[in-house]
């Protein structure tokens, strides 16, 4: 009796959770196409959003470059198909990893702080306070985050494909001995504008998925101290899982 | 601006917090809504200013239904001042939003605003973290009479504060109530501050208006449960 009460318990918290997303994503889509704009405050986010994931964006790429570079050599060398790391390794980076780890490094950065943030802001009656302000908070609060991570994910990509890049270049020439000028024409001369715009088109589905999870884990917080520690796992846990799903999907849709 | 409030009921997972409460706040006076914690007023208060909605029931003002909460503004229990932005900044956050003057003329406005709170012009560019308890509290009330508003709420105004900042709070409610003509309800637990800023009280227990009084008649009730609050007694 109990394993029935716990299923049937878990699917119908798991239809009112999908319920409550799809009304929050349909006031923000309202919100969206009638915004309000707060100049200082959309500005303001963009740039906080820019310089807080730049480093942290860097450093995953980077590494990940690296090591792409060093287990692609040790898989083709076994058959001498070394002239096509470079290929490879500017694939893998333009069409997956740039944008997932982006994604995931952004969700844990930011997504983590929006939520604390709004949560924070619902727990002490800030949000109520907007209301009484004649503020709405969708206008303040939510379409501001969703707009500056939509247009600062497919920047943050392209400088972690750049960087990821980057990374393969410096192990392949320095480490592995290769020609500087053969790595960066085959490199070049590979990649096509599908490949990068397939890693744009997922930058914006993951900026699009954080700012959801985020704004939404954050004002349906539960109380006090504990309900915040909540909402930023929540919001980092999900963004997570539907980067990794929406990952699969659009590689399906640009296979 | 007078308002009726007929029959309330709300409910919250089932739970019945409010179970038909009735009262009727008089225009340009000072009505306080004592109750334990726990027993509905905050959700009572945050009905009548249509934060959020009751389950049943009718709140007239002004004997219409509809109401415009532009006139309305509250205070609230921790102030509730928004962290990321300074003083003055809180102050005239509506104005700022909603363009209504040139920024040099809301600062000017924000520090006449200030004074008339007891609060100096080196608080100006601080943010609410660099303040005390009782500076944030005024900075919160400050807020809430800069749109000047027809109904001011105030929720807990007391709570957290220090006996002389208690004391400050309450001769600035009354100040402000008696000054700008407006009107006021407030819910407390605090006895003293009820007594101090109040014209007309009701006592709200188990979701239910228990009974509805006049400042000199309060402690002379016949009823045990207010009885027994007025004491401390269980």
């Amino acid at each position: 009796m109990l394993l029935f009460e716990l299923i049937g318990n878990f699917f119908i918290e798991a239809v009112r959770s999908i319920g409550k997303i799809s009304y929050f994503m349909f006031l923000i889509f309202k919100y969206l196409f009638f915004p309000r704009f707060y100049i200082n405050s959309n500005f303001n986010y963009l740039i906080k959003i820019l310089l807080s994931s730049i480093p942290i964006v860097a450093l995953t790429a980077i590494f990940s470059g690296m090591v792409l570079t060093l287990q692609s050599y040790t898989g083709f060398s076994r058959f001498s198909a070394e002239t096509a790391i470079p290929k490879i390794v500017v694939l893998t980076l333009t069409r997956e990893l740039g944008p997932v780890l982006a994604g995931l490094m952004v969700a844990g950065r930011v997504g983590a702080s929006i939520a604390a943030e709004i949560a924070t802001m619902r727990v002490t009656e800030q949000i109520d306070a907007l209301k009484t302000l004649n503020t709405n908070f969708y206008n303040y609060l939510v379409t501001p985050r969703v707009i500056a991570l939509v247009i600062i994910m497919p920047l943050l990509v392209t400088f972690a494909d750049i960087i990821g890049v980057y990374g393969g270049y410096l192990i392949s020439t320095l480490r592995l001995g290769f020609n500087e000028t053969i790595y960066i024409s085959n490199t070049i001369n590979f990649i096509s504008f599908e490949d990068y715009f397939s890693g744009m088109v997922k930058s914006i589905v993951f900026g699009f998925i954080i700012a959801i999870m985020s704004c939404y884990h954050g004002l349906y917080t539960g109380k006090g101290s504990f309900g915040v520690g909540s909402a930023t796992t929540n919001a980092v846990v999900s963004s997570s899982v539907l980067i990794l799903v929406f990952n699969y999907i659009l590689t399906e849709v640009f296979f | 601006m007078e308002i009726n409030i007929e029959n309330i009921y709300k409910n919250f997972d089932g739970k019945k917090v409010l179970k038909g409460v009735t009262l009727k706040i008089p225009n340009k006076k000072s009505t306080i809504i004592l109750g334990k914690s726990g027993c509905g007023k905050s959700v009572l208060l945050k009905i009548i200013y249509k934060l959020i909605f009751q389950d049943k029931g009718v709140i007239k003002y002004n004997s219409e239904e509809n109401v415009d909460i532009n006139n309305f503004s509250m205070l609230f229990q921790y102030g509730a001042l928004f962290d990321s932005l300074k003083v003055w900044e809180n102050i005239a956050f509506q104005a700022i939003n909603e363009h209504d003057n040139s920024i040099n003329n809301l600062k000017e406005k924000v520090i006449e605003n200030m004074e008339s709170l007891g609060l100096t012009s080196d608080n100006f560019y601080k943010y609410p973290s660099e303040l005390s308890g009782g500076m944030k509290k005024r900075v919160a009330l400050g807020r809430a009479l800069f749109k000047k508003p027809q109904v001011i709420f105030l929720d807990e105004p007391t709570t957290g504060l220090d006996p002389i900042n208690s004391n400050l709070i309450n001769e600035l409610i009354v100040k402000t109530i008696k000054e700008k003509e407006i009107t006021a309800i407030t819910i407390t637990h605090d006895i003293k501050s009820a007594i101090k800023t109040g014209d007309l009280f009701y006592y709200l227990e188990d979701g239910i208006t228990e009974i509805s009084d006049t400042c000199n008649n309060l402690f002379k009730t016949t009823n045990k449960k207010l009885n027994y609050f007025l004491k401390g007694e269980k």
